[in-house]
């Protein structure tokens, strides 16, 4: 991964990208606003199955509103992301942070498909008997945690020698 | 008391010290200072594209307010307090960086926006409440509020790349780098 690493930051995008200093605060910046709606879109959609709020909506009108809220900033998430990678390979790929975030990332992703596929696949009347269910709601704030862990993870990139010798990356 | 000097005493506060002094207390405050924040932003978006007739249109104004405005404040408390402790621990360096005013001529601007909205579209709320986009006023005021947010993002991110974080250090050098390097 080290020798990876030295390999793409001499890439002439990587290079481009070190060498204006505006592009990594920039692209942080958008990875931010994007965070602000997933967050806001999870938070949304999770406070429905608890109860409460939006509860003059169907789950599945809830999904609707906030769903594609949801893809699409994860899409701008992944774009931004990526070029966070590409301009600082091993600060971010030598990262214990890093890689325990995009294993939650991929985790979170799969449960929020999963949960809007079921929804769609079945009776209308199911959703109502599944927001009863305790396991429900318990996955709601679980994922929610999970969300909001993520965001931290994402943080601590920045400090990865917290972990001590879990964490390869480089000094800053 | 001047500024410096509240800004010094600000600084040699013992929750400052404690914070400069620890390895996660910082990197913690800033991570819940983004969730507060993008939780801010996250549910401002979705009252502003619902005045501006692109989200949840079929739903009335007050019910989607209903909902979500509490998380907002209790997001923005959130991110208040955790803005103000890591600001006591370098008080002097925030106090005089352009980003950091910037910023809380933004946050300002977007609390007299806000004000805006009350004397204007939101006293009339009962006529547009149904209608699938709130009037004129209300639409320009949702667009400079999305706008307002987004540049206060930016200018977030900007302080983090033009100040250094204050670190205790055990042995103090002489010379810090950062004094001689052009600013």
């Amino acid at each position: 991964m080290l020798q990876f690493t030295e390999w793409l930051s001499q890439t002439s995008f990587s290079l481009a990208i070190q060498t204006h200093e505006w592009v990594i605060p920039t692209v942080q910046s958008i990875h931010i606003a994007a965070i602000g709606v997933v967050l806001a879109s999870i938070f949304m959609i999770d406070l429905r199955v608890l109860g409460l709020a939006g509860r003059d909506q169907s789950l599945l009108e809830t999904t609707g509103r906030f769903g594609p809220w949801l893809s699409g900033a994860l899409c701008i998430l992944l774009t931004t992301g990526v070029l966070m990678v590409l301009g600082e390979p091993a600060r971010e790929l030598l990262a214990f942070s890093f890689w325990l975030k995009m294993f939650l990332v991929a985790f979170g992703t799969l449960v929020a498909a999963a949960f809007q596929m079921a929804l769609r696949r079945n009776e209308p009347h199911w959703e109502i008997s599944i927001t009863k269910r305790a396991t429900t709601k318990l996955l709601a704030v679980v994922t929610l945690l999970i969300w909001v862990f993520i965001v931290i993870l994402g943080r601590l990139i920045a400090y990865d020698h917290v972990w001590g010798s879990w964490s390869h990356a480089p000094k800053a | 008391m001047d500024i410096a000097g509240i800004l010094k005493s600000l600084e040699s506060t013992s929750i400052a010290t404690r914070i400069r002094e620890s390895l996660l207390l910082f990197p913690m405050l800033e991570s819940f200072h983004v969730i507060g924040l993008t939780m801010v932003f996250g549910t401002i978006a979705i009252i502003d594209l619902r005045l501006l007739g692109i989200a949840s249109t079929h739903r009335p104004f007050t019910r989607i307010a209903n909902d979500v405005l509490k998380w907002t404040w209790a997001a923005f408390v959130l991110t208040v307090i955790t803005g103000a402790l890591m600001f006591t621990t370098n008080a002097g360096v925030y106090f005089h960086n352009s980003y950091f005013r910037a910023k809380m001529l933004l946050l300002l601007l977007a609390g007299i926006n806000m004000l805006v909205f009350e004397l204007t579209a939101g006293r009339t709320v009962e006529r547009w409440d149904k209608d699938p986009s709130a009037p004129l006023s209300g639409k320009a005021v949702a667009a400079i509020s999305i706008l307002l947010w987004i540049g206060v993002i930016f200018l977030g991110r900007w302080i983090g790349f033009t100040t250094t974080r204050a670190q205790f250090k055990e042995e103090p050098t002489d010379i810090n780098i950062e004094d001689i390097l052009p600013k």
